[in-house]
């Protein structure tokens, strides 16, 4: 679904502070499939689920996503491809604080202009499949740190996009709230989504969900375990 | 077109609940901006009702007026000058004009007193005909109370008040004692022939020119003072005052400034970071840029409107009521008059431009840089 | 939907374009305002109109305080210090009346024709 051909991603280019954040790396992403990126900080995770999400350009290297090429797509178009492909959980969440709820979990579709009240109805829906139906008008703020999570996930998931992307999404958690995680985790995959995270947790790459382990270090790709 | 009108109502929607994150603060940020646009707004439809005022009615006023001078001075003019003037080809009438001030020393105000051009006001000696700033002045507690005035001689003069001046005229008639010409010379101890001025009433209005050059060699000490230079007197007169007042209230638009281009164009790194997120989780460069263009439009557009109306109802219901201290100074006479409602478009028009659009513009600036980052950063 | 959770959800942009409305009808009745009392205006403005012909008026009477003031029109241009239009202020109001646009640019406009006569 997803395929990366001969990537690197350079940061400063240029520049005194120039970074290779990632290189030469060619990865085949397969649909209705769980991938976890895996290595220790600084090897490049991050930078690649970027590449993968459409956040960010290769320097060299091209991106495909069910098989056209995006790496070189203007912004709109990349806009366009985040918007209706992908749903993002950031690993500090990135929720907009002093909005609702469910004013954030609707804030991805609003640039495709859907009807109010289907939309909100939407939200709602989204938020009560993961337990949140009673909060949906709090401030974000105001939700715990597993709550604030599945408020995330509640608006990764707003588009219906087919592939979720998650950076470090049990960084911030406990035990219990992880296993909570990798359950919604598998029911999203039963529904067909393809899911891409990355983690250094052994608690994620060890589970049962997990299909894909792709071991990172240096910029470079390791080793794949599937 | 729906989709779009759709989308841009979310947009308003997300800046709207943005900004209610900090209520006092933008809440403020719209009073004060109502309050400018309201002290410009109100400066500028008061001066153009003014004018406009002016206009009309000082059309009416004598054609030419003819002032001698002595050493630089406004002096009497004696009464022979008028047969040299009616001499001049194209002149059709000559009238020696009679009207002085007159400092109340009751109250400190200072009356104009005239004797009436036309004939047919048949002032009796005795009556007086006043303006209703008069009344006003002297604590008048019926309509028909007598003038009681101490003449420069030290005599006490009693008028009887045949009639005042309705509040419709007030802006040309508050200070005004209308008495008959008999009663004006021995009220200020005047000689026989002689006058304030003279009024020169003039065939062919297109001949002004010729008659004052002509008017000139006969009487080289005289001024003369045309319709036109009247007109042209208050019309510059309400310009220079709405600059004035528009030069005060540059001190309030300064400091809003400052602290609108604070608000406005400092983009709090919490803001950029928000920017990011929208950008990574699908909102492109244009929802961005439109979302912040809701804000500033919102804020300029309502504070626009709300001080527009505000200092509509300011001008026209409360006669400017706000200015009165200023224009009265150290009058005690200051005219309760109402002005005609009037809304000059193009001045409208200029307000909403030098209002709304650098506003808007100023929250735009900042914001190019961040909506065209790379989404990625959030990730970092 | 009780008011209460109806206003809990009502859209930021419901108020503020109410608001929006409101402002906008208001400067839309002021013009209407204006328009309307145009007549009466206009019948009143030409009332005072004929009263200026009549008394034989000259300025406004708006500020009284001082000749200059009270009829700007008519006040000397040439008197030395105390009315010189370059003056300091004795009253507010002075500050509303400008100096004359002819000050200090005149010319002598002694030809030799006027020298003959």
């Amino acid at each position: 679904m997803i395929s990366l051909k001969n990537v690197s991603k350079l940061y400063n280019e240029g520049r005194p502070n120039e970074v290779c954040a990632a290189q030469d790396i060619d990865l085949e992403l397969a649909r209705n499939k769980v991938t976890v990126l895996t290595g220790p900080s600084g090897s490049g995770k991050t930078t690649l689920l970027s590449m993968i999400g459409c956040l960010t350009r290769p320097t060299t290297g091209r991106v495909f996503v069910d098989g056209a090429m995006v790496s070189g797509l203007p912004e709109k178009f990349q806009t366009e491809l985040r918007r209706t492909k992908f749903g993002f959980v950031f690993q500090r969440f990135n929720l907009i604080r002093g909005v609702s709820v469910i004013e954030n979990v609707m804030l991805p579709a609003a640039p495709l202009g859907p009807e109010y009240h289907e939309l909100r109805e939407r939200a709602q829906s989204r938020l009560e499949r993961l337990g949140l139906g009673a909060k949906a008008d709090m401030p974000i703020e105001f939700l715990s740190g597993g709550e604030t999570q599945r408020a995330a996930i509640a608006r990764a998931l707003i588009n219906d996009a087919p592939v979720l992307i998650a950076d470090e999404p049990t960084a911030n958690l406990d035990t219990v709230l992880t296993e909570r995680f990798l359950e919604i985790v598998g029911e999203l995959q039963s529904e067909g989504k393809t899911v891409v995270m990355t983690s250094h947790d052994p608690r994620i790459w060890q589970s049962s969900h997990v299909n894909t382990v792709v071991r990172m270090q240096d910029g470079r790709i390791i080793g794949v375990d599937a | 077109m729906k989709h779009w009108l759709r989308r841009q109502r979310y947009l308003a929607d997300f800046t709207l609940a943005a900004l209610a994150r900090r209520r006092v603060k933008n809440t403020g940020l719209i009073v004060i901006y109502s309050i400018i646009v309201f002290v410009l707004a109100s400066a500028m439809m008061f001066s153009a009702a003014l004018r406009h005022e002016a206009g009309t009615v000082l059309a009416k006023s004598p054609e030419l007026i003819v002032q001698q001078l002595v050493m630089g001075r406004h002096e009497m003019i004696p009464g022979s000058e008028i047969e040299k003037l009616a001499g001049i080809r194209g002149v059709a009438a000559v009238k020696g004009r009679l009207w002085g001030y007159f400092y109340d020393s009751v109250n400190g105000a200072n009356y104009t007193f005239m004797v009436p051009d036309d004939d047919s006001y048949d002032l009796q000696p005795g009556e007086a005909i006043l303006g209703e700033g008069i009344g006003k002045a002297r604590d008048f507690t019926w309509d028909t109370a007598p003038l009681f005035v101490t003449s420069l001689a030290g005599k006490m003069v009693k008028f009887t008040v045949r009639e005042t001046f309705a509040d419709d005229s007030a802006l040309l008639t508050a200070d005004l004692v209308l008495i008959s010409e008999a009663d004006f010379r021995s009220f200020f101890d005047l000689p026989p022939d002689v006058y304030t001025d003279i009024g020169v009433s003039i065939r062919n209005e297109r001949e002004i020119g010729t008659i004052v050059q002509k008017a000139q060699l006969v009487m080289p000490n005289a001024r003369f003072v045309t319709r036109s230079d009247i007109e042209r007197t208050y019309q510059r007169l309400f310009d220079w005052r709405e600059g004035l007042m528009t030069a005060l209230a540059a001190a309030g638009v300064l400091a809003f400034a400052i602290f609108a281009a604070e608000k406005a164009s400092g983009l709090s790194a919490e803001e950029a970071r928000e920017i990011g997120i929208l950008k990574a989780i699908g909102w492109d460069t244009g929802d961005v840029i439109a979302m912040k263009l809701w804000e500033g439009g919102l804020i300029s557009f309502g504070a626009f409107l709300a001080g527009t109306v505000f200092a509509y109802i300011h001008v026209f219901s409360f006669q400017a009521g706000l200015f009165e201290p200023i224009l009265k100074g150290w009058a005690v006479i200051y005219p309760d008059f109402a002005l005609a409602p009037y809304i000059d478009g193009l001045q409208l028009a200029t307000l909403f431009a030098i209002t709304v659009i650098p506003y808007t513009a100023a929250t735009l600036v900042p914001i190019w840089r961040a909506a065209t980052a790379d989404p990625d950063q959030v990730m970092r | 939907m009780s008011l209460r959770s109806a206003i809990a959800s009502a859209r930021p942009t419901t108020p503020a374009f109410i608001a929006i409305a409101v402002f906008s009808v208001g400067l839309g009745l002021a013009g209407l305002h204006a328009k309307l009392s145009e007549p009466a205006e206009n019948l009143r403005l030409a009332a005072n109109a004929d009263l200026v012909e009549r008394i034989g008026l000259t300025d406004l009477a708006l500020f009284t305080e001082a000749r200059y003031t009270r009829h700007p029109s008519m006040a000397d241009l040439h008197t030395a210090f105390q009315d010189h239009p370059a003056s300091f202020e004795h009253f507010p109001s002075g500050i509303f009346v400008p100096p004359p646009t002819g000050l200090a640019s005149g010319t002598l406009s002694t030809s030799i024709e006027d020298l003959s006569q």
